[in-house]
């Protein structure tokens, strides 16, 4: 099923994606969490009227797909995930606020437009941040880093596990779905009232495979624990990068550059 | 050494697996375990590394009864590749899934290294080292599942068909592998023509007993054995008209 | 379901994060001690085939429409709740960062509206004591389609609170509701049967399954009527700091939701009962005419100037160029080494 395959390649390229060594690669993990995470809240913390500062914060996304060379394609790709609820939510500000806010020549700029266009920046922007996260650091590394920031060591495990087989049980999906189209030539799905067989013996044959992978543990030791390497420490470049970079983000919030630039038009 | 004496087990639902087997395995030898589907092999397998509780008899390992209380003992000293690659690799770097048997032995850091590094050069495939095990090809899965418990340093290593599901470069390449181990190993397989390549002694299972034990040209070239318990001659014997006299 | 950061105020996030984390904690706790060890891998196992199932497309029949498996409620029949509450933060998270099926910083409201409401409110209170007298395939499906309606419901109302008071849109809260609601009734009762017919397979399979999901006291010793309350209070006082939070940020933005609420309850408080053509007359005309958002007190006066509308544009070239003159300094460097 196509749904299927295109998760299976979607993970895949971003699992290659990560293992590049550009300079923003090799940047710690934490580095990269932090300052995703602090662009996203600066982002958002834009009131909706506040245009012109928001785009300000393009910078920091175009240079780091920049430097880590991370293609656009998959950038669309997730906006078309990302963008249909806002861009409705958009729309409704733009029927609820026709209040005028300024003219453009002769024309009307409605707070509900300005509002619209906060919104859909934001989501480009927030989509693009996340993107450079994961498309520079992968996963298991991420996962690391949740286990310094507390994060109960059971939900790091089942973070690595469940993405450790997302691809064997995309691939049985994938092989039974096949199986079942192959002999209902018109049904466009599985039929509602199949469901119930192809998902219970999908959940009965992995109860089975979690079973066998438990015996595997238990041949090799297990005992409840996982034990894993410690992450490397923080370099002082990292720190750097991660304090510069947090600093001018904060600043730009506040400074609005834009405006700075417009007034020099003027 | 491994003893089998008066073994018998049921599974769950009261049907016989394994009946009254009674074996002596000595250290060094490489055996093929064959038989048809639903001989036993794999029951023996779960019953040496204590996966299932043994019905009746007993099972000594190097001296040591497999019983609830000794299978951490026991293994340590034996180690079981499964069937299925996926099932035996769980963890999302090569080098965590090699490292996982000894870290489990609370070894330091060092140590565990050193056991990884270790393994994978024996196997060749220290170049995989940082890849993610999903990633990576049937074969090249199956060679970093037997790593996975080379790494514990077993004295015996059981083999559940090893070479199910590949193809004939993979195959090959584990074939190879399991010729350069040393240890005592005991290979479950329906692929005769491997066991004729690198084993030298032939244990039949049939209905869960032993039907016959012996040497590889004793009992692989024995064709009306063979058939006896629903097998055949290896598929490069079938033709051979020197042997066939 | 899934929210996108840009719905949400950071006040928001922040306070749903932290509800989530505070669910993750208590849940990873419960596992801590009780948990079956081969429960862990069955987890993961479990996480992967939440995460393929979601993708598997089923066709309603008589609609032509397709659906999925949302996997709550499956989850905690199959796991417990605890263990199924971790397990779908985990697909959640993964959604997240692989196929941008939410964001981040509303990773905290995704889990809280996808995985709280089914696994450790819905599914103790609802489907547990409907199935506890013993497992048939009508208390099953009884069960399975009521939980998976009202946490689906109780997470589309969510979502509509938390995109309201982080004041990102201007859809009033009835229209909004009135959207929302109706249709994850209907997504509810599809998933719900679909939810039935899975469990009610898997429990004539392998009965062992969901009953030992249920015996196991120490895992599931469910949340007591106190325990939920006393939860639902913590979600609305912090969601009243939030709203506090943010009237102090953001003045004009608080007025308008109250104003959008307000409304609305004085139609309901007039209008009673009785839905009447003079009714709905009314809450159509109030809507429009709002005076939604005043134009002094903005922090944002620079919007509204034309300078700034240019400064802008100008900015969003020069961020491009920026881009695109890394782009090409790095293709010139590869080229030469």
């Amino acid at each position: 099923m196509s749904a299927l395959t295109d998760s299976m390649n979607t993970i895949h390229s971003l699992e290659e994606m990560a293992e590049a060594k550009t300079i923003i690669h090799r940047l710690h993990p934490m580095v990269k969490l932090v300052t995703t995470f602090l662009y996203i809240i600066l982002v958002v913390s834009f009131d909706p009227y506040n245009v012109t500062g928001l785009v300000v914060f393009l910078f920091y996304p175009v240079i780091l797909m920049a430097l880590a060379e991370i293609p656009y394609k998959p950038l669309l790709k997730r906006l078309l995930v990302a963008l249909p609820f806002s861009f409705f939510a958009g729309i409704s500000n733009i029927y609820f606020n026709q209040n005028a806010a300024f003219m453009v020549g002769n024309t009307p700029i409605t707070y509900g437009v300005i509002s619209f266009f906060s919104i859909m920046i934001k989501t480009v922007f927030t989509v693009m941040g996340v993107l450079i996260l994961i498309a520079t650091t992968p996963l298991p590394q991420i996962s690391y880093q949740l286990l310094v920031i507390k994060v109960p060591k059971i939900i790091v495990e089942q973070i690595m596990l469940t993405y450790r087989y997302i691809s064997v049980l995309l691939e049985q999906v994938s092989n039974m779905y096949t199986a079942y189209i192959l002999r209902a030539p018109d049904a466009k799905g599985i039929k509602m009232k199949d469901m119930g067989i192809f998902v219970g013996q999908l959940l009965l044959k992995s109860f089975d495979r979690a079973e066998n992978i438990y015996f595997a543990m238990k041949c090799r030791g297990y005992d409840g624990h996982y034990l894993y390497a410690k992450p490397d420490p923080m370099k002082k470049s990292d720190w750097i990068f991660m304090l510069s970079t947090c600093g001018m983000l904060i600043l730009l919030r506040f400074f609005n550059l834009s405006q700075f630039i417009g007034s020099f038009l003027q | 050494m491994i003893y089998f004496k008066d073994l018998s087990y049921s599974y769950p639902d009261g049907h016989a697996a394994i009946k009254n087997v009674n074996l002596e395995i000595k250290d060094g030898e490489s055996i093929a375990l064959v038989g048809a589907n639903g001989a036993g092999k794999s029951s023996l397998f779960k019953l040496i590394v204590g996966i299932s509780d043994i019905g009746e008899g007993s099972i000594q390992v190097d001296g040591v009864s497999v019983e609830k209380k000794t299978l951490k003992d026991i293994r340590r000293k034996v180690g079981m590749v499964f069937q299925n690659p996926d099932d035996q690799l769980f963890m999302t770097k090569v080098y965590d899934d090699v490292a996982f048997g000894p870290r489990n032995e609370l070894l330091s850091e060092t140590e565990v290294e050193q056991r990884v590094n270790q393994a994978l050069e024996v196997l060749g495939i220290i170049h995989l080292k940082d890849r993610m095990p999903h990633r990576l090809s049937g074969g090249e899965k199956r060679i970093i599942a037997i790593a996975s418990v080379l790494s514990m340093d077993p004295n015996i290593i059981l083999f559940d068909e090893p070479t199910s599901f590949l193809d004939p470069k993979a195959r090959r390449n584990v074939m190879e592998t399991l010729g350069k181990l040393a240890m005592t190993k005991i290979i479950a397989t329906h692929d005769l023509d491997m066991a004729l390549d690198i084993c030298d002694r032939v244990i039949i299972l049939h209905h869960g007993s032993v039907f016959a034990d012996g040497s590889v040209k004793d009992i692989l070239l024995n064709e009306e054995l063979l058939l006896n318990c629903h097998l055949e001659l290896p598929l490069c014997m079938q033709r051979c008209k020197t042997c066939k006299n | 379901m899934h929210m996108a950061d840009a719905l949400l105020s950071p006040a928001v996030g922040g306070i749903m994060l932290a509800a989530s984390a505070g669910a993750i904690a208590y849940s990873a706790y419960k596992c801590k001690d009780d948990l079956d060890e081969k429960k862990i891998p069955l987890m993961g196992v479990m996480g992967a085939v939440i995460f393929a199932g979601q993708m598997i497309n089923f066709t309603i029949p008589g609609t032509g429409s397709s659906g999925h498996i949302g996997g709550g409620i499956l989850l905690a029949a199959l796991l417990g709740p605890f263990p199924a509450f971790l397990v779908i933060s985990t697909v959640l998270l993964i959604q997240a960062l692989f196929f941008a099926d939410g964001g981040l910083l509303a990773l905290g409201a995704n889990i809280w509206n996808m995985g709280f409401y089914a696994c450790l409110l819905v599914y103790p209170l609802i489907f547990k004591p409907i199935v506890k007298k013993g497992f048939t395939p009508r208390r099953i499906a009884v069960a399975a389609i009521l939980s998976v309606t009202i946490a689906l419901l109780g997470g589309a109302f969510s979502v509509v609170i938390e995109t309201l008071a982080s004041g990102i849109t201007e859809l009033p809260f009835t229209a909004f509701l009135g959207l929302m609601m109706p249709i994850h009734l209907a997504i509810g009762i599809v998933e719900g049967i679909v939810t039935a017919g899975v469990l009610v397979f898997v429990y004539k399979m392998r009965p062992e399954i969901l009953e030992s999901s249920l015996i196991n006291k120490k895992i599931s010793s469910g949340l007591s009527l106190k325990k939920v309350s006393v939860t639902l209070l913590i979600f609305a006082a912090l969601l009243g700091g939030g709203f506090s939070l943010f009237a102090s940020s953001n003045p004009d933005g608080l007025e308008w939701a109250m104003n959008g609420v307000a409304g609305t309850t004085q139609i309901i408080a007039t209008g009673g009962v009785h839905e009447n053509a003079a009714d709905v007359q009314k809450t159509t005309a109030v809507l429009p005419g709002y005076g939604f958002k005043s134009t002094d007190g903005q922090g944002s006066a620079a919007g509204k100037s034309v300078a700034g509308l240019l400064g802008g544009g100008l900015t969003l070239l020069l961020a491009g160029g920026t881009g695109y003159i890394i782009y090409a300094v790095k293709r010139k460097k590869e080229k030469s080494a």
